[in-house]
């Protein structure tokens, strides 16, 4: 740990001094530094090398800087280098949709930006001039800071309804950034969640339902919101909104007195989470690009099947977690158990059908190249990177302890059936889609989403062409004093010397009677 | 200190730049050698001098040198802590400025006189710091009043006359009202000196109905140059002036000087707690928070750089005021602190844009496309401190905002802080297309007047060499604001000594 408190502010400090920060800290490093690797070939060819480096290098450093701070400020200096750098790696291709989501993101991230702000500000001043976690952990908090929390680190975490960018934002951008963008930078706004709001404060019990609810209804959304389009990196970026509506649950959870139970799982879920879709996003550039040899989707089905949650993977022993987190009973009041469970279950078809309509997607994507493209250094190099995040993905729920006792736990009989109906009921349901021919008619596929209009209202809100012009009143006195010498022609000086003398009368007669 | 020392030092600090300046004033335009020299070293001696009297001030003397008048009044320099905050501002930014526009100005005519009024300007806006009541901060103020007239119609076209005439206008109508105020004051209860806590206490129960008419009349008079809102029309006329005098205009002297009257006039003549009685803060802090929001609103809608800017100083400066009227030390030291940020961030502005006129002859926003390949090191410059003025950490702007935004919920005014991101939300509105386009957009065309007035760097060094050294401070103010030598620290000290009489 380096403290900095006597060169910078009170409690400034950096280190990873929680097992939350470290997972975070580790997962975060190997996703950017294999993203980085990845740029290195993907994003030879590009116009704007250096503009590129400079804002990966930019945005790498404030989300690590974010992760190792150990308190309040080095968080939010971290997280605004990492925001608004982010911008540069969105709008990397200059294209116009990559302009438009550009600008959607940054006017969200500036938004989310200064309402954190004022939370900070609210709380700081509650915390009396301390800006170290611990003291900010012993402070009760008020609505207005948690609701305030929740909105500015919520548009970069990107639940339901606050995830409006992400599904413009991470196609724009090119693959590796929207990789880090979708694995580590969605998780930086989940940290902020988890260290702003201490766990069992009185206040913040309130929220816990809703922000359950709010969780759920973002799962929900994510993947019906993902079929209705054709784009892969479009459906992934939907499915990141609906695989953070379950993060956001256990962060809501981790929010009761239970935090001790709740943060293995949470942590489990981020670091899988993470790594399991930036490979899916790595898959997406390169498929993308070229026609791959068909053996290559292996490095799609294993992120995926992993993300399915099928038996065995890092995915089963996640989702068994959370089951048993919600049917324990750490459950807030008001909140049914059995509904939740059901609809974890409901989740889990719906995750699955995600992945096959993702699969289907990718396959006509790559039907559109025509040649095989020959396989050189390049793609081997790219493909080698996926293949390390994938080796990551195996290595996770057997030998990294938190989640190795929860795959452990997936290995009885039961387990594996309750894990596989979700899934085999989903293949069904596909097949039996595909065999009926269900499609909603075509105007609903691949629409432009409405926030775009809202954005180019509100750019022309800040950007007006005309704007109310204060009146201006000019005075011409030359008229006035033309027609004061013409009725006093004659004897000028007799006249001033008159109004003189009867302004020194009122004086005199005014000082008289006050 | 030996007492004499004591005594002489603010004058010595006026003088070094005023008797340069009036030699300045005799020289011919050709002694260009003599006339840099003369400059740079009336700047030396007060770096120097200021240093002496930051160390003696930060130690605890106080500096007082005083001249009989007026009958009750006597002409008073004295150097406090509060007076030392905007007189380093002003001598390190003079520093600035001088080499900016040595470098801005080479080979146009008139430069004697220009320069001679430069250094009056500053000696004014000095002594304006360094006066000790508020007799003798009137005479200053309508010094500078005259010492910035000719500066601002420097360049003699039908537009600077214009703005000038506007200028001298709205500033010597303010000036009159500030003269009144001051004089009504005065009756009541004489002009002592500044002193933290007010001297107005004893009468305020007697004289209540006169002394709010006073303090209305000097905030109108110091609003002039403050630029509050009914009284800001002449700030985006002014800005037809050269790239220096606006960043001196804008920066430090004229705004800043209203500014800084203004938070004399609530700390050290009412004093908190009569300002509490007489219940002036609320209105003045509702004003100034129009002001705000109402400046950042007008600057959206500008076209012409300058003129953007100088709508975004009319909202900046506000934040100084908003932070006095708070009457909360930690809103104080948001407001104090502002006034040095706020006159780093707007000059490196100003400078930028000073630059692209010169080496690129773009005065228009919409002219900046793709300016970021052509001059980085201005782009770079520019991105910083636009993003200061947003409030980004760790930026200075930051800082000052979050002092203020603490200093807004320790007084219970939850409603400032809303201003606070409000504004944050404007300024991001108008400063970020530009950097956009500065980074992000291609180029149109070929640049409207293009000069090449360096071989190896994009422009001359002496335009370059100022805009990076406040570019620089931007970073480092903000990063080491906990620091003994931050301006933070000083502010803090300030409010220490301002909020401890009783």
């Amino acid at each position: 740990m380096i403290d900095l408190s006597s060169w910078l502010w009170p409690g400034a400090g950096l280190g990873l001094v929680t097992e939350l920060q470290q997972v975070w800290w580790y997962f975060t490093l190997s996703l950017w530094c294999v993203a980085g690797i990845f740029s290195l070939s993907f994003m030879a060819q590009s116009a704007h090398k250096g503009r590129y480096w400079l804002f990966f290098c930019l945005s790498f450093a404030g989300n690590m800087l974010l992760i190792a701070a150990l308190d309040a400020l080095s968080f939010y200096i971290g997280f605004s280098v990492m925001s608004l750098s982010a911008y540069g790696l969105v709008v990397d291709s200059g294209s116009k949709a990559a302009r438009r989501a550009g600008r959607l993101y940054l006017q969200l991230a500036i938004i989310g930006e200064l309402l954190l702000f004022a939370a900070l500000v609210l709380r700081a001043s509650a915390a009396d001039g301390q800006y170290d976690w611990q003291s900010w952990q012993q402070v009760p908090l008020d609505h207005l800071t948690i609701l305030l929390t929740i909105l500015g680190l919520g548009l970069k975490a990107g639940f339901w309804p606050l995830h409006i960018w992400l599904p413009q934002a991470h196609p724009a951008a090119p693959a590796p950034a929207s990789a880090v963008l979708s694995g580590a930078m969605i998780k930086a706004g989940i940290l902020g969640l988890i260290v702003f709001l201490p766990s069992g404060d009185p206040q913040l019990q309130h929220w816990i339902p809703y922000m359950i609810t709010l969780g759920f209804i973002s799962a929900v959304f994510g993947v019906l919101a993902s079929l209705v389009y054709r784009q892969p990196k479009v459906i992934l970026a939907y499915s990141s909104v609906s695989q953070v509506g379950y993060i956001v649950v256990l962060v809501a959870l981790a929010w009761t007195n239970h935090a001790a139970a709740v943060l293995p799982v949470l942590m489990a879920y981020a670091a899988h989470h993470a790594v399991a879709k930036g490979a899916l996003f790595l898959y997406a550039g390169i498929s993308g690009k070229q026609r791959l040899p068909a053996y290559w989707q292996l490095l799609f089905w294993g992120p995926a099947l992993a993300l399915m949650a099928v038996p065995f993977s890092g995915g089963a022993a996640i989702k068994t977690g959370l089951k048993s987190l919600l049917s324990s009973d750490l459950l807030p009041g008001g909140l049914n158990a059995e509904i939740l469970t059901t609809l974890l279950s409901v989740g889990a078809i719906l995750t699955a059908l995600l992945f096959l309509h993702l699969a289907v997607a990718l396959q006509r994507q790559q039907r559109e190249y025509q040649h095989k493209a020959d396989p050189g250094l390049a793609l081997y190099w790219q493909g080698a990177c996926v293949v390390l995040l994938l080796l990551i993905l195996i290595w996770l729920p057997w030998y990294w302890q938190p989640m190795l006792q929860l795959s452990q736990y997936t290995l009885a009989w039961s387990k594996i059936w309750g894990l596989s109906w979700p899934l085999l009921a989903a293949v069904g349901i596909f097949m039996l889609g595909r065999w009926q021919q269900w499609r909603l008619p075509a105007r609903y596929y691949d629409r432009n989403s409405p926030v775009l209009a809202w954005s180019l209202r509100l750019k022309r809100l800040y950007q007006p062409q005309r704007q109310w012009q204060a009146p201006v009143f000019k005075f011409n006195w030359r008229g006035i004093e033309r027609a004061c010498n013409r009725t006093a022609t004659g004897s000028v000086v007799g006249f001033s010397a008159l109004v003189i003398l009867v302004l020194l009368v009122l004086i005199t007669l005014w000082q008289y009677f006050a | 200190m030996s007492p004499f020392w004591l005594s002489y030092l603010p004058v010595a600090i006026i003088l070094s730049s005023l008797l340069p300046g009036l030699i300045i004033f005799t020289l011919k335009e050709q002694q260009v050698k003599l006339r840099i020299s003369l400059n740079l070293l009336g700047v030396s001696v007060k770096l120097i001098l200021v240093l002496i009297m930051w160390q003696a001030v930060k130690a605890g003397d106080i500096f007082y040198f005083s001249l009989p008048f007026l009958p009750g009044a006597d002409l008073v320099l004295q150097g406090d802590a509060l007076s030392l905050l905007f007189v380093v501002l002003s001598s390190v930014l003079w520093l600035a400025t001088t080499i900016y526009a040595i470098g801005y100005l080479e080979n146009s005519p008139l430069r004697s006189r220009f320069f001679g009024y430069f250094s009056l300007c500053v000696s004014a806006t000095v002594g304006l710091a360094l006066s000790g009541n508020l007799v003798s901060f009137l005479l200053f103020y309508e010094l500078l009043t005259l010492a910035t007239f000719p500066l601002v119609v420097h360049r003699g076209t039908p537009q600077s006359l214009a703005a000038g005439r506007r200028y001298l206008a709205y500033t010597l109508s303010g000036g009159l009202l500030l003269l009144t105020g001051v004089a009504l004051l005065h009756s009541v209860v004489q002009s002592p000196q500044f002193i933290p806590g007010g001297y107005v206490s004893a009468v305020v129960s007697e004289h209540a109905m006169l002394l709010k008419l006073a303090f209305a009349l000097m905030i109108g008079g110091l609003g002039v140059k403050a630029a509050l809102l009914p009284l800001h029309g002449w700030l985006p006329q002014a800005m037809v002036a050269p790239a220096p005098v606006s960043a001196l205009l804008h920066a430090v002297a004229v705004v800043k000087a209203g500014a800084f009257g203004i938070i004399r006039l609530v700390y050290d003549v009412f004093g908190v707690d009569s300002m509490q009685q007489l219940q002036l803060a609320e209105p003045l802090m509702l004003l100034a928070a129009a002001t705000i929001l109402y400046g950042s609103w007008r600057a959206l809608a500008q076209q012409d750089i300058k003129r953007r800017l100088a709508y975004s100083t009319i909202s900046q400066v506000s934040y100084i005021t908003v932070g006095v009227a708070m009457l909360g030390p930690l809103a104080a030291v948001g407001g104090l602190v502002h006034l040095v940020h706020q006159g780093v961030m707007k000059i490196t502005l100003f400078f930028c844009a000073g630059n692209y006129a010169e080496t690129l002859g773009v005065h228009k926003i919409r002219e900046l496309n793709g300016a970021g390949r052509r001059m980085p090191l201005t782009s770079a410059a520019f991105t910083l401190a636009a993003l200061g003025m947003i409030g980004i950490p760790p930026s200075a702007g930051f800082i000052s905002k979050w002092y203020l935004g603490l200093g807004a919920v320790a007084t219970d005014n939850n409603l400032m802080l809303m201003v606070f991101v409000l504004s944050g939300l404007l300024n991001a509105g108008y400063f970020l297309p530009i950097v956009y386009r500065l980074w992000f957009l291609p180029q149109r065309g070929s640049w409207p007047q293009e000069q090449r007035l360096s071989a190896s760097l994009e422009t001359h060094w002496m335009l370059l060499l100022p805009m990076l050294f406040t570019a620089l401070l931007i970073i480092l103010m903000g990063l080491f604001a906990s620091t003994g030598v931050s301006p933070l620290s000083w502010a803090q000290l300030i409010v220490e000594r301002e909020f401890s009489y009783d």
